[in-house]
Formats: C-alpha cells, structure tokens, sequence
C-alpha cells in the first residue's frame, strides 16, 4: 500500500538526481579519469610485485590484475553521494520540506542514490574501453559466475547506500565532519578491498576487514568475478552479502529513529 | 620585510580564524592523519609481502612515502587555497584584492588555511623518522641538508604545477578538475620507485609532469639509489633548485595569465 502510494514520488526524485548527474558531466569525466589513473597505477605496481612469479598465494597475476580492474571501475559506480546530500540539506534547512513528505527519509535517500546511480550508468561506454586499456578485462571463467556477479553486484550497491547513508545521518548530530568524512572514504575504500584484495593482507588487518562491512562492496562481488569466491562458494559469499544488506536496514531504522528526534531545522 | 610583515599577519588571521572552531580543527587533523596513513599501510602491505619493490626495501620506500607526505603538507599549508580558485573568480571576491596594495596571488594563498594540512606534516614526519633508521643512510650534515631543501623544493614544484594550472581559470573559469586530477597523480605516482614504471611513464612524470622531482630523485640521491635511475644524477642533485625555478616560472606564468582576467561582477 504505502509502496504503491510512495512509488511516483521516488521515481521523481529518482528522475531528478539523474538530470543532476548530467549537468555534473564534467566531474563525472574527471572521476573517470582518476579511476585509470589509480587502476593503471595498481596494475604496474601488481606487476611489479609478482615480478617473475606467475602465481602467488595460488591467485596467478592475470587474476590478480582482472580483479583489481573490475574493483576499481565498480567503484566509480557504487560511489553514493547521499552523506555529503544530507549534509547540505540539514545546512541549508531545506531538511524541513523532506521530512514533512509522505515517504520517509531513509526511502527518499535510496531513491535519488538510485538516481544517481542511474546517471551515471552511460559513462560505462567510456569507462570500460579506459579501464580495458589501463588496466586488464577478461570475461568471467563461466556464465555461470557472470550471473552471480551481476546479483552481487546489485547487492554491492545496496550495502554501499546503506553504510553512505548511514554516515550521512551522522550530520544530525554534527555538521562538523570533513575529517571524519575523510576518515570514513579512504577507511572505506581500503576495507572493500578494492585495493589489496583480503588474500593479501597481513592476517591481522583481514580479521578486521572481515567482520566489517565493506567487503560485501568490492572484494565479496569481484572475487566471484575471477572464480575465488570469497567464503569458497558463490552461495555462501551471496548470503554474506545479503545479511549485510538486511543487517544495516535494521541499523538505520535504529539510528533514523534516533536522527529524527534530533532533527535541527535551521532558519525559518 | 613590509611585505614579509603583511603576509604574516594574514596567514596569521587564517590560521586564528580555524581555530576557532576547535572540535572541526581536531577531527581534520586526525582525520588528514589516518587519511595518509591508510594510503600508506597500502604500499606498507604490498611491499612487506613481497620484501621489495623495484629493488627499493620497506624503509626506502618508506623515506620515499614520508619525503612526498611531508612535502606534500608544506604544499597544502602554504598553496591549498589555489583549489578554491575558481570560486573566487566567479563569486568576484577577486575584485576585492585587485584594489588592495600587495600582490592578488598571496591574498587568495592566504584567504583560508586548510587544516588538515598538519595531518599530511605530521604523518610525513612520523614516517622520515620511523624511516631514517632503517635505511642505510650516514646522516651527515650534508645528507640532513640534501633532505631539508628537497623537502622544501618538493613543495614548491606541487605548488608551482598547481598554480600554473590555476593560472588557466583567468580565461577558461573552471579547471578545477584538472587540479585536482594533477594532485591525484602526484599524490599516487609519487610514492613508488620509478624503475617499476614503463619507460615511457618514467619520462612523461619527470619532464611534462614533474613528479620525479617532488621526492623520488632527492631520495635516489639521499638512499644512494641513483644506479640505473632514467636521468642523470646531477639533475637528481638538483631537484631542490629545479623545484625554485619551476616556481619562479609558476609566477611569471600567472602574472601573463592574470591580464585575461575579466570581472564577474559590475
């Protein structure tokens, strides 16, 4: 009922947030650009790395480098920019006007983050052939495990909204938060293991990355990518996601309810 | 020394101005830390597995980290404000310091001070000294010195890149996206040994981006590592001097862009 009542106002919120990523185009095209920068970089130092070695750990170069490639571009993607939203809402006192609308807060977020998402899907016609050159695409060992990791994939994107989501509500308490947004994206970026898959890390920091989160955004999807499923089976690395998925819903009612009460509606 | 006298006290008034919001200064700087520091411990992973990197052991390439993180903070304290450029042509505040008596270019460098600029200092020096220890290196005066002009010089040649690129916003307005794609690539290429680069990259990132200059040739040269290196040794040595003259050309570049300048307001 309240989904089919809610529907056409997500969709225009949706709709709205992918004309923004248009008028952006120009940052787009340079977030495209720092992404082959960092995957041309990660891919010499890999190189480098194995040095004449073919395999390492059982995991062969060419792997490693697919899957270093694949992280870094699905990275560019599943990049919600909803923190930084809520943010300048709650600054601006605009967050009045989206608190007083029928769908709730947190359903408005996955909306325009669905929008934003949606917008920036074209720029796979540039991304891909800069990755392909920069870096090193094959196709996934089977079809098979190209189908889980499209649902992956999805799954990815909903973890990713929902832990962005979850800092952005952080400025319901304190605007002040450049440092620890700072903290947050480059912790974060580390922890999907977009940039050192978890085979590499040093037993102590993988126990940490491993209760955390962010995996389920980068390492769980591309490790099923290159056919080294995560938790060893495509089934299981799924599940892992999915209880991600469905464990930060539960945290974001927790901590809305709590934001909610909180709220500060600046200016009159 | 009149000059000297202004500068100071308007960074001065920046640097009192962030400070009074003490918490927003404190997560900055933490945050600024652990931001680098998790850039590190990347570097710090691969090459603790592998024992070495282009021939170049933990610590050097720990010294090369550190060298690059502490320049790069001397840039961002003293030349960050070129990133807010655009805005202020656009908005007109630079009207406003055109009709002041000192040079436009030190009152937009002075207008703010990013914080979290001490977080890159502190991180880079906490990584020279856990470094210096390790590497095989006499620390004679000479040596000492050799790190402090480089540290120095590496800071002018960010800022002489950034002001340059800068300097393109008197005609074109927005090339904010080319800075900071520029500081993005010397913030990543900067830290690794540039043997392990193709050939090819070796060239472009020393003569038509020069990032080789910010620390990988002074530290060549401090680390005795200069067998093999794609350029000559006394261009290495001489990175310090280079980093002076690029600047030098840095500002004479946006003194001649500066007459493309065209008010935004009436």
């Amino acid at each position: 009922m309240t989904i089919r009542a809610n529907l056409p106002a997500w969709v225009e919120i949706a709709k709205a947030n992918i004309r923004w990523q248009y008028m952006y185009r120009f940052n787009v095209l340079a977030g495209i650009v720092l992404t082959g920068v960092t995957i041309y970089l990660l891919t010499i130092v890999w190189k480098a790395a194995f040095g004449s070695q073919s395999e390492v750990d059982g995991i062969a170069l060419e792997q490693m480098l697919v899957y270093l490639t694949i992280a870094n571009l699905q990275l560019y993607f599943l990049r919600p920019e909803i923190a930084g939203d809520i943010q300048a809402r709650i600054r601006e006192g605009q967050i009045g006007f989206d608190l007083s609308r029928p769908a709730s807060y947190p359903s408005q977020l996955f909306a325009s983050a669905a929008g934003d998402m949606i917008g920036l899907l074209p720029m796979v016609v540039v991304a891909i052939p800069v990755a392909f050159v920069l870096g090193e695409l094959r196709l996934p060992a089977t079809p098979a495990d190209g189908l889980a990791y499209v649902a992956s994939l999805l799954l990815a994107w909903v973890v990713a909204v929902e832990l962005n989501m979850l800092i952005g509500l952080v400025s319901f308490w304190t605007l002040e938060m450049t440092g620890f947004q700072m903290v947050y994206t480059l912790v974060g970026n580390f922890a999907t293991g977009a940039l050192i898959p978890l085979w590499f890390m040093p037993d102590a920091i993988r126990a940490v990355v491993q209760v955390l989160p962010f995996q389920a955004i980068a390492y769980v999807p591309v490790s099923i990518y290159v056919g080294e499923p995560a938790t060893g089976a495509i089934g299981s690395a799924l599940a892992l996601q999915l209880f991600w998925a469905a464990a930060l819903v539960l945290v974001i009612r927790f901590v809305w309810s709590r934001a909610f009460r909180h709220t500060v509606i600046q200016g009159g | 020394m009149h000059r000297l006298d202004a500068i100071l006290t308007l960074a001065g008034a920046s640097l009192r101005s962030e400070f009074q919001y003490r918490a927003n200064v404190v997560t900055s700087i933490v945050g600024g830390l652990i931001y680098q520091l998790t850039g590190f411990l990347v570097v710090f992973i691969i090459v603790d597995r592998f024992t070495e990197l282009g021939g170049w052991t933990l610590p050097e390439i720990t010294f090369l980290y550190g060298m690059r993180l502490t320049s790069h903070g001397i840039f961002y304290a003293t030349i960050s404000q070129m990133f807010e450029f655009d805005r202020v042509l656009i908005n007109g505040e630079y009207d406003r310091f055109l009709v002041r008596p000192m040079s436009p270019l030190v009152q937009v460098l002075t207008r703010k001070l990013r914080v979290n600029c001490f977080g890159d200092l502190l991180g880079g020096l906490i990584l020279l000294l856990a470094a210096s220890r390790g590497v095989d290196v006499d620390w004679s005066l000479a040596a000492i010195g050799m790190l402090l002009a480089a540290v120095v010089g590496g800071a002018l040649v960010e800022g002489a890149v950034q002001i340059a690129l800068g300097s393109l916003s008197f005609r074109y307005l927005n090339t904010l996206q080319i800075r900071v794609v520029a500081n993005e690539i010397f913030n990543v290429y900067g830290n690794y040994p540039f043997r392990i680069f193709p050939g090819l990259l070796q060239y472009l990132l020393t003569f038509a981006l020069p990032v080789a200059f910010v620390a990988y040739l002074p530290a060549s040269v401090i680390l005795d590592e200069t067998n093999g290196l794609h350029v000559s040794t006394t261009l290495a040595v001489a990175a310090p001097v280079i980093g002076v003259a690029l600047f030098m050309l840095a500002l004479l570049f946006w003194r001649r862009m500066s007459r493309h300048y065209q008010s935004a307001g009436n």
